[in-house]
């Protein structure tokens, strides 16, 4: 097993951080933009950028409500999303087996 | 550019950050993670968002073991010494009330801020859940009003039922909920409250609400340091 193994996609810190708030929702709901970045503390235009990158490999589900005032954006972790973490877990966790102890 | 993030479209009065925001022009974060570093941030990641997400914190079942045990206690004091039974007096009903009172909007303030900007299918399910609830609630009051009606004497309709039912009524709902959703744990819990409901109804009309009292506090201190542990771990 080695680090090449993890997602690219999910494997970089604001990524990490976006899908991982993601996936702490029941499955099935969505999130708004300006929560998730209030989770994250990621810039407006820094989480778009991400954002783009997983909808565009369909880990995640962008939907805009209403107009005007009431314009919503709302950012769901698709299943193929949730899978991709699941295995990315499981590759980061067979990776830290074979670490040696830090000792601290 | 792709159209769904449209940043050239007329902003709206208060614009959504994620309609008019453009894509970030710095170099897109894309750090060399080391694996320990990328477990501590998802660890880190999926702990806060699971902490602002949370619906009942521990902190909160901590304050209704607080508020089981003041509600029933000042019913119990109140009915302790009567000889025959007449029911919970009125400065005790006072006290219940403006305990609930309290208590239902702390509720209504946490789950306001965990569930703001989540909606979708949990978030339904969550709001059928509590109508629900509340239509339980209101049905057991209904049928203690019938039961005064049917003439069943003070020490059942103002006595037993108001301390027993809604624990044994809520209570099995939620019993059966829980092990829907296979969660052992909860299952578990509601059904000793539903345990604790029936036993207590033994000990009359007016032990029963000091035993539901102390037992249901008993029950919702052990929920939150099984809470509390469960965090840590």
């Amino acid at each position: 097993m080695t680090v090449e193994e993890l997602d690219p996609l999910i494997h970089a810190p604001a990524r990490l951080r976006i899908v991982a708030t993601l996936a702490a929702l029941p499955d099935g709901d969505t999130l708004s933009f300006t929560r998730l970045q209030d989770l994250t503390g990621l810039t407006p235009g820094n989480l778009i950028t991400h954002l783009r990158k997983l909808e565009d490999a369909r880990y995640i589900r962008s939907e805009k409500s209403g107009n005007g005032r009431a314009s919503l954006t709302s950012i769901r972790l698709t299943r193929q999303g949730r899978d991709a973490l699941d295995t990315y877990t499981v590759v980061l966790r067979d990776l830290l087996g074979q670490l040696p102890a830090t000792g601290n | 550019m792709s159209p769904r993030f449209d940043t050239f479209s007329p902003p709206p009065t208060e614009p959504d950050p994620y309609a008019t925001a453009a894509a970030s022009e710095m170099p897109e974060e894309e750090l060399d993670l080391d694996p320990r570093a990328a477990a501590a941030l998802l660890d880190q990641a999926t702990r806060r968002a699971e902490r602002r997400f949370e619906l009942r914190p521990s902190w909160l079942t901590l304050t209704a073991a607080i508020v089981a045990l003041v509600c029933y206690g000042v019913l119990w004091l109140s009915v302790r010494d009567q000889h025959p039974y007449r029911g919970p007096a009125g400065w005790a009903l006072a006290v219940l009330y403006g305990t609930i009172a309290v208590w239902a909007t702390l509720n209504a303030v946490v789950l306001r801020r965990a569930t703001r900007g989540v909606g979708g299918r949990a978030a339904r399910q969550r709001a059928i859940i509590g109508t629900a609830g509340a239509a339980v609630w209101i049905c057991v009051y209904i049928v203690q009003g019938a039961l005064d009606h049917a003439g069943a004497g003070t020490a059942i309709a103002y006595g037993i039922w108001p301390a027993a039912a809604p624990l044994i009524v809520v209570g099995a709902a939620a019993a059966g909920y829980e092990a829907g959703r296979a969660r052992a744990g909860a299952a578990a819990f509601a059904v000793t409250a539903v345990v604790l409901g029936a036993v207590a109804c033994f000990a009359g009309p007016r032990a029963v609400w000091g035993v539901i009292g102390i037992g249901l506090c008993t029950l919702l201190l052990a929920a939150a340091a099984v809470q509390l542990r469960h965090r840590r771990t």
